[in-house]
């Protein structure tokens, strides 16, 4: 190994250990049981979840649509997917509160399913257009 | 069900090629959530070692809306970055390997440190921005600080084990396919050069749809920004005058401002008193440590002004006491730095108008470049120790 990829090794580990530390001395032990149980659930859902999800997806795609929306259609799942994931604490309004009208105070809802119709009509347009140039 | 194999997945978008561009902006992203949510703390410590800078004004501002960009534009590059190494959880450890398996066992190991602490930050970052809580025990502030250092920990180590391929895959034609997996040959519905715009596309969304909370010109397009923006005086609130406690304490006629030198209370300012002293405007932001952010015109007086009339030392740092009965910035910290500064004013006045209650009536600290959450509202004494 080189000098310059074992030094950001042995830093990424000391920085690495200082975490650990100050997670395992700043919490008490059922604290750290839930933490625990948060990060090995975040990794449960992305590899058995929606990980599985994307795979069963592509999978339907291929019989459902066809060819010329194929690629529409996926790059709409990752801007649509990604965006959509990213916005569940707002669009599930979880943490509004009745004393505080300032906090979560857009139409979350109403501007997700617009994007979602966006998205639909784009990628119904999309792929007819590449339809009509490759005649098929 | 079968596990699956690395070569039952033959996209040639599940690549080095992609994995490595998408990694760098990944690490981009993680290194400035990193960085900010440091400045972060250091503007949290209550006396840190080396004083926090009392300015720009809107510096505080700047990097807790970056870090909170940055951490939305990370979700769709984890998403696709996971996306495209997925088919190496399943690559078979060769448990005949003898001394190489350490070497093995300790690389995966890192990886799934990583992959955890990343999207635990992620979630738990984008929960409380919602001001969602939906874990009982654990505090997030301590916990999303103390996971911050081991993702970037992990990352590090990440990158030292990875950079010869990370170069060689950077520095290659994004088609090229010498670093394929041998089983990824089949062309997938996109190209690669698509795949990556898609995934740039997304994380450019990502910021458009909720850099808004901080970036004014933007409210109008962030439709999922925590907040539009809105509230009394233009200026959202964090926490309500009900939810602190304080609706009758700070409404009621009697309140007075002590000023507390050595334990010896030397000054009692009603309302009035606090009004018939000099008054001074300024246009500071509140910058919260959720994000969002947004500038008012306040106006009232300096504490320095308040301190000098208490015959206290102006190089102390001042305790400053809410109404509030509970919670953790009941009573805070003013370094001496701010409490020095022309622009620190105890606020009376928003936007022209008396303090709503839920803004901190009858009087709040503002000071330039602070957190949010040490802005203290609902002000009951303010303290120096000689």
């Amino acid at each position: 190994m080189s000098p310059v990829r074992l030094t950001v090794g042995a830093l990424g580990v000391a920085l690495g250990v200082y975490g650990a530390v100050l997670a395992l001395t700043r919490q008490d032990p059922v604290q750290l049981v839930e933490v625990a149980v948060w990060l090995g659930a975040g990794v449960a859902l992305h590899d058995g979840v929606i990980a599985g999800v994307a795979i069963v997806l592509a999978v339907l795609a291929r019989r459902v649509l066809p060819r010329p929306w194929l690629a529409p259609a996926t790059l709409a799942l990752v801007v649509w997917g990604s965006v959509s994931v990213m916005a569940i604490p707002v669009l599930g309004r979880f943490g509004a509160r009745p004393d505080n009208a300032t906090l979560l105070d857009r139409p979350y809802l109403v501007s997700w399913s617009l994007l979602t119709l966006a998205t639909v009509a784009a990628v119904g347009v999309a792929g007819a257009v590449r339809a009509r140039r490759t005649g098929g | 069900m079968k596990i699956p194999h690395p070569d039952d997945f033959t996209s040639r978008l599940r690549s080095p090629a992609v994995a490595a561009r998408v990694g760098l902006w990944l690490g981009i992203c993680f290194g400035t959530c990193f960085l900010t949510g440091l400045v972060s703390h250091w503007a949290q410590t209550p006396s840190p070692v080396v004083p926090f800078p009392t300015g720009p004004a809107w510096g505080y501002r700047l990097t807790q809306g970056l870090h909170v960009v940055t951490g939305c534009a990370a979700v769709p590059l984890l998403l696709v970055k996971l996306w495209s190494v997925y088919p190496l959880l399943f690559e078979r450890v060769d448990l005949r390997a003898g001394r190489r398996l350490v070497g093995v066992g300790l690389e995966r190991a890192s990886i799934a440190v990583l992959v955890a602490t990343a999207i635990f930050q992620l979630a738990t970052g984008l929960a409380n921005a919602a001001q969602w809580y939906p874990w009982r025990e654990f505090s997030f502030r301590t916990t999303h600080y103390a996971i911050a250092w081991v993702a970037i920990g992990a990352l590090l180590v990440h990158v030292a084990v990875k950079l010869p391929r990370i170069r060689a895959a950077l520095g290659a034609d994004v088609d090229s396919d010498a670093l394929d997996r041998p089983a990824a040959r089949s062309a997938g519905v996109l190209s690669r050069r698509t795949l990556l715009r898609s995934t740039w596309v997304a994380a450019g969304v990502a910021v458009l749809a909720t850099a808004g909370g901080t970036v004014p010109w933007l409210r109008r397009v962030s439709v999922l920004a925590v907040r539009s923006g809105e509230g009394p005086g233009g200026v959202p609130i964090n926490k309500s005058a009900a939810s602190a406690d304080v609706l009758d304490t700070a409404t009621d006629p009697a309140w007075a401002l002590q000023v507390v030198v050595d334990g010896e209370v030397r000054s009692r300012l009603r309302l009035a008193d606090l009004r018939a002293m000099d008054q001074h405007e300024v246009d500071l932001p509140i910058a919260c440590v959720e994000g969002w952010s947004a500038e008012g015109r306040w106006s009232g007086v300096r504490v320095a002004d308040v301190l000098a009339a208490a015959s206290a030392p102006a190089d102390r740092d001042v305790v400053v006491r809410s109404l509030q009965p509970s919670g953790p910035y009941r009573a805070t910290i003013l370094p001496a730095g701010f409490a020095a500064d022309a622009r620190t004013l105890l606020a009376l006045d928003l936007a022209g108008e008396p303090l709503s209650v839920d803004h901190g009536f009858p009087c709040r600290v503002i000071a330039p470049n602070r957190p949010g959450v040490l802005q203290t509202k609902w002000l009951a004494s303010l303290e120096v120790t000689t």
